[in-house]
């Protein structure tokens, strides 16, 4: 009886350590992506561009690191006839295991957008578990998605942070970007009568300047990253890009303004006030009329008055409502 | 005249069989005293091999008496003042002896009228004259007489009473037991002064005899538990008892558990709440560590000054102790878990910093609190055993070489020591040390199951620990209880304290048929409160005033 | 049978965390879209009808597990039988449970260890709880009941301060109107989970107070379907039908998708601990029902001996009942409905009873001698509690 239970024992024990190595990856065996960037080059090959952290410089002055001297981030290439492909070419580069439950942000490179569409190369992120859904997804402007990830950025030490900080930022403050997850894409992708909307971002500067740690060791950088417009897709390709008062508005529509200032003008001058939203509720409701179809937007916006340039008595209520009107 | 003689005999014979039977290793020693002094006290002398701390005085009971009389006692076990004033001197100049009396009347004389002691009982067999003797009770035996007095005269040097040093608490009584089972039982019985506080003694240990007893509130303890009680401690048979951990360890439902079955504390408040709550205190001489039964689990995380303290406050301190219970166990199981298994749970920032730490530690994570924890628990045992004076250098060499340079040499990473000493503290401030232990050695099999499943090998070994749990028993009474089983009305004095008006009933499992605590409406209602709520009230309030 | 009670509380706890055990984790009538709150709820009425059956038979026999009481119903041969069937039905069952656990479990975490190795784990762990008896196995549930409760209050929390939750993709209700929703009730729900509670037959003669038994079970299964329905109906508002449709594990989607306050992401912890108590619990009532049921029919004194055999052959039969992830899930949904639930959970139950019905209305005069003494006696058992 009794040499069962030992002999049961070290099975249990047995099978619990042997095992032990199956799922098991120690955190700094681990290389740790940031970003990820998808781009197509000349040969229609998909060009898989990851960003990787290098914990020691970005934790800095802990172990008497080289922060500043060396860069916080690596960047690799890889090309492949599909995105998993590009990705196991990358492989090979890099001494350490992909570890991609922390990219935060995944770029698209305009050109591919544009003549293939999104919805093929979403899937291979989708399949994989460790990639989160809540990353965001960006679309490069003007510029080659792998090289908005080689730039080095000077407050934000990761430059995926820098771009998702941004992406938060002028959502809150300007309504002129929206900070898009991958699964708000998925999403918007797949379901009929809804079209994506992806922000995108552009790479000011030379790219070659950018890459180097010289760069952010001045004040004013030569080379930086900035959120620019917003991509309209339409059936999984890209269609149209738009800037400014017509991003905001689409950001209106979608309902997903949070803070955004509107300058208004009065009878007798242009720019009179500056009046700055701080809640709003947007409605949009579907009509025909004649046979046309008609669509409201209904907008309740609360806010303050931030900068009057005309004569106006702010303590009168009447003035206050002949604002609003405007 | 001689029916009576033969009757006693009879009972005599009797007793020389009871004694047979329970002597039958013992049996060089004749059973019964002999009327000859000169025969007792050579008997007294070979039994104890002439041990020179036993003090023989032999005594006329008058100046011109032939009849000696003996005085025998411990030195050391006595309590000098009254073996010298109450014993010896009243014998010396007692006026009533005389040489005339019989041995049987000097017995009398002596019970009655000389020996100013309080406890005096007569035997007439050797088992019980020594086990007197040797508890420091101070025989008579007179010659010509087979029975011998004793006189309770036990004393000398012992631990006077003192503060608690493993039950501390701010607020409360600071009196803890000391090593006089006579001097404990009495400060429980000094906070509930009441006759139904019954105590029960019994002698185990074949060599040491230690005293042992029982104390409960009769109407409020369960009489089955009692009785299982007292079966379980008569089945006690070895050499000796040195401490109440050898009753603990005897008597216990079950042994194969790491988790303590059974309660112990150092202070009398706590005894006597418990009593209160209707569980039985086994008191053991020697030692100031009190047993209670049944245990119940959440009896290891409350203090007695939980009690004493607001209620409110009380139930904070609790929650904070549920938590630093579960630190100590899985606190580096978790560590463990997401820096091997789950490092998507890591927020990204923290995750990067973690990495940079443990860029140059050579050892896997597991491996790495491994020799931490060890680490920890040598330096943790060293400064128990190592003389006081020892103290510092330990913690220096603890803190600085062990922590500092163990981090800078890059062998363990920052992480990992701050996981490490948190769960350390946490396994200190769990207010049972019995508990505590058990939750250092359980945070082992967490890390082995952190390190081979992650989170799931935590969750697993989780579930495993509850079923184990719940299935224990402490004398009959479900470990869990009042949570598993739960019971409405008990629960709300384990991880919540209710206030103390709301105690109305003692706990059902524990106590028995008397289960109501107090009175109806125990809240406090001062009559001028002035509250919106109630109008009526109100509205009284201010007639009375007027 | 072993001689122990379990109290109506408890009971409680074990129907509820029977039912949320595998349900909660896996696209319940997701064939209904945003609907299968809806197809839930009426399933759950279903299980009320189906409890009522149940607990007919058991009011004919409360001392009785059904192994023993088809054999009275149903004559010795034809009786045993049909308690064989059952009992291989539970073994089954438990055995799809553990692959199902398995499954996700690789398919979400540990994609690179065997299956083989996690069920084991499992399944070791459920044996060792089914030998320390049913009792035990009750008051684990109550303080992990407690666990699960704080975990779904906390979850429920971070969801809604996350703002993730859009009403708007529960509209619109019965887009292709009733006929689709009762369709997945009568082919799904109403089996899984709710017609599952009839392994509660084999514990219902353990409740110290059998007069209870009706309310208690109707209320657990009513308690467990709201739950389920609603974490249904956030999981569909959450990710939206397309997401849902397409995601194996939904609840493990929605968690994932929580962000809070910039590191609150990623609590697949959560899930974890959900997934592994609920199915530890839906395995232990499985198993324990096949080793009394199999214990009761081969007239085995000491259940416990058999838990070491039953529980090897369910962890091979839960890694060779399907070669992989697909087949498992479509045997689950089409074979396993049809062929075993329909019949074993509703079918011959209600047979049983009528037969029951008939058999005891003959002898009525006879059977309530028999009965009231039994009652009395239970009564004042009761008191002494």
């Amino acid at each position: 009886m009794n040499h069962k239970w030992i002999l049961l024992f070290l099975i249990m024990t047995s099978t619990v350590f042997i095992s032990g190595c199956w799922s098991q990856k120690e955190l700094n065996e681990l290389a740790i992506i940031s970003a990820m960037a998808i781009d197509k080059n000349a040969e229609g090959k998909y060009v898989k561009t990851i960003q990787l952290v290098n914990p020691g410089n970005v934790a800095g002055g802990l172990q008497g690191g080289g922060s500043g001297q060396s860069p916080t981030v690596t960047v690799y290439s890889a090309t492949g006839d599909s995105v998993l492909e590009a990705h196991f070419h990358a492989t090979s580069k890099i001494s350490r295991r992909l570890y991609h439950a922390h990219a935060n942000l995944i770029v698209i490179s305009e050109e591919l957008a544009k003549e293939e569409g999104i919805t093929d190369i979403l899937d291979a992120f989708e399949r994989d578990p460790e990639i989160r859904m809540t990353s965001r997804v960006v679309i490069a402007h003007h510029t080659k998605a792998g090289d908005l990830l080689k730039s080095l950025t000077a407050i934000d030490k990761i430059p995926a942070e820098k771009v998702n900080g941004t992406l938060q930022a002028t959502e809150r403050a300007r309504g002129e970007s929206m900070e898009v997850t991958l699964q708000d894409v998925i999403t918007t992708l797949t379901s009929a009568g809804k079209e994506t909307v992806i922000s995108g971002f552009s790479l000011k500067g030379d790219i070659q300047q950018g890459k180097k740690i010289e760069n952010i060791q001045q004040s004013e950088l030569d080379t930086t990253l900035e959120s620019d417009g917003l991509a309209i897709f339409k059936e999984g390709k890209l269609v149209d890009w738009y800037q400014g008062e017509m991003s905001r508005g689409v950001v209106w529509i979608l309902d997903k303004i949070q803070q955004t200032d509107v300058i208004v003008d009065s009878e007798e001058q242009k720019n009179s006030l500056t009046y700055n939203v701080v809640r709003q509720n947007t409605k949009v409701s579907a009509d025909t009329k004649n046979r046309l179809p008609v669509i409201t937007v209904n907008v309740r916006a609360e806010g303050d008055i931030r900068e009057v340039r005309s004569q106006i008595d702010l303590t009168d209520p009447y003035e206050i409502l002949d604002i609003e009107k405007n | 005249m001689f029916s009576f003689l033969k009757r006693k005999k009879q009972k005599n014979d009797r007793k020389i069989q009871e004694l047979n039977n329970q002597n039958q290793t013992n049996k060089t020693l004749p059973n019964l005293i002999e009327k000859s002094l000169s025969k007792n006290l050579e008997v007294i002398k070979q039994k104890t091999g002439n041990s020179s701390d036993i003090v023989i005085r032999q005594l006329k009971i008058c100046h011109n008496s032939k009849m000696k009389i003996a005085i025998l006692y411990v030195k050391g076990m006595v309590d000098n003042q009254s073996v010298n004033d109450f014993v010896i001197e009243s014998i010396i100049n007692n006026q009533n002896l005389s040489e005339k009396l019989k041995p049987q009347d000097v017995l009398e004389v002596l019970t009655e009228d000389v020996v100013a002691v309080g406890g005096i009982k007569v035997v007439n067999d050797w088992e019980k004259l020594f086990t007197a003797l040797m508890s420091g009770e101070t025989i008579t035996l007179i010659d010509g007489l087979s029975k011998g007095i004793c006189a309770s005269t036990q004393g000398g040097q012992r631990r006077s009473v003192q503060e608690s040093t493993t039950n501390v608490s701010i607020r409360g009584s600071k009196e803890a037991f000391n090593e006089s089972i006579e001097t404990n039982t009495a400060m429980v019985r000094r906070i509930i002064n009441n006759t139904d506080l019954w105590v029960e003694s019994i002698n185990i240990g074949k060599m040491t005899k230690t005293e042992v007893s029982i104390m409960y509130i009769n109407g409020i303890a369960k009489n089955e538990i009692i009785e299982e009680v007292r079966k379980r401690l008569k089945g006690i048979s070895i050499d000796g008892i040195l401490e109440s951990g050898y009753i603990e360890q005897l008597i216990e439902d079950q042994t194969n558990t790491t988790f303590p079955t059974i309660h112990h504390t150092e202070r009398p408040d706590s005894v006597a709440g418990n009593l209160l709550e209707g569980k039985i205190a086994i008191f053991v001489n020697g030692t100031p560590f009190v047993l209670l039964v049944p245990a119940l689990f959440i009896d290891f995380f409350q203090s007695v000054e939980d009690y004493y303290e607001r209620f409110d406050i009380s139930t904070a301190i609790r929650f904070l102790r549920t938590v630093i219970f579960l630190i100590s166990l899985v606190g580096p199981a978790i560590y463990i878990a997401a820096t091997t298994f789950h490092q998507e749970m890591i927020p990204t920032e923290l995750a990067i910093i973690i990495a940079a730490q443990r860029e140059s530690v050579p050892f896997p994570a597991f491996i790495e609190a491994l020799i931490m924890e060890i680490t920890f628990e040598i330096l943790r045992e060293a400064s128990i055993r190592m003389p006081k004076a020892m103290g510092s250098t330990i913690s220096i060499v603890g803190a600085l070489v062990i922590g500092q340079a163990a981090i800078q040499a890059g062998i363990v990473s920052p992480g990992m020591v701050i996981v490490v000493s948190l769960t350390a503290i946490a396994s200190f401030a769990t207010p049972s040390y019995a508990v505590a232990i058990t939750a250092r050695l359980v945070r082992f099999i967490f890390m082995v199951g952190a390190a081979t499943f992650g989170f799931y090998g935590i969750i697993l070994v989780f579930i495993l620990l509850i079923v184990h749990l719940c299935s224990l028993r402490s004398f009959g009474v479900p470990y869990m209880s009042p949570l598993a089983p739960f019971i409405r009305e008990e629960a709300g004095d384990t991880i919540f304290r209710r206030p103390i008006w709301a105690y109305k009933k003692r706990p059902r499992l524990i106590s028995g048929q008397n289960r109501v605590s107090q009175g109806e409406n125990q809240k406090p209602q001062p009559p001028g409160t002035r509250v919106m709520k109630n109008t009526t009230n109100m509205e009284k309030g201010d007639q009375n005033e007027s | 049978m072993e001689k122990a009670k379990i109290s109506a509380y408890q009971l409680f706890i074990l129907i509820v965390l029977f039912e949320l055990g595998s349900a909660l984790l896996v696209p319940l009538a997701i064939e209904v879209n945003q609907d299968a709150w809806l197809a839930i709820l009426i399933g759950m009425v279903g299980g009320f009808c189906l409890y009522l059956v149940y607990h007919g038979l058991y009011s004919y026999y409360p001392d009785l597990p059904p192994t023993e009481y088809i054999q009275k119903i149903m004559g010795s041969f034809l009786g045993k039988i049909l308690a064989f069937i059952y009992v291989l039905y539970f073994i089954y069952l438990s055995a799809r449970v553990l692959r199902d656990f398995g499954e996700m479990l690789i398919t979400a975490f540990y994609w690179e260890t065997p299956l083989f190795i996690l069920n084991t784990l499992m399944v070791l762990l459920v044996i060792y709880t089914i030998r320390k008896g049913i009792e035990v196995l009750a008051r684990t549930s109550e303080l992990l009941f407690v666990l699960i409760i704080l975990l779904g209050i906390s979850a429920l929390f971070l969801i809604v301060v996350s703002g993730i939750i859009q009403i708007s993709n529960l509209e619109p209700v019965l887009e292709e109107g009733i006929k689709p929703v009762i369709k997945t009730t009568f082919t799904q729900t109403l089996y899984f989970p709710f017609g599952e509670v009839i392994i509660f037959s084999m514990i219902l003669p353990y409740l110290n107070r059998p007069e209870k038994v009706k309310r208690i079970g109707l209320l657990a299964i009513g308690f467990s379907g709201l739950i389920l329905a609603s974490v249904m109906a956030i999981n569909v508002s959450v990710l939206g039908v397309n997401n849902i449709t397409r995601s194996p594990f939904p609840l493990l989607s929605t968690i994932q998708t929580i962000e809070v306050a910039g590191f609150l992401e990623r609590l697949d912890v959560y899930f974890i601990l959900l997934s592994v108590i609920g199915i530890f619990f839906k395995m232990c009532v499985f198993f324990y029902a096949s080793v009394v049921g199999t214990a009761n029919l081969f007239k085995v004194k000491e259940s416990a001996r058999l838990a070491f055999p039953l529980g090897l052959a369910i962890l091979i039969l839960s890694i060779t009942i399907a070669s992989n992830f697909s087949e498992h899930v479509k045997e689950g949904l089409h074979i396993i409905t049809l062929y075993l639930h329909l019949p074993l959970q509703v079918i011959i139950p209600i047979l049983l009873l009528l037969i029951a019905f008939i058999k005891n209305k003959k002898k009525k005069s006879n059977h309530n001698k028999n009965l009231l003494p039994k009652r009395k006696y239970r009564l004042a058992e009761r008191d002494k509690n």
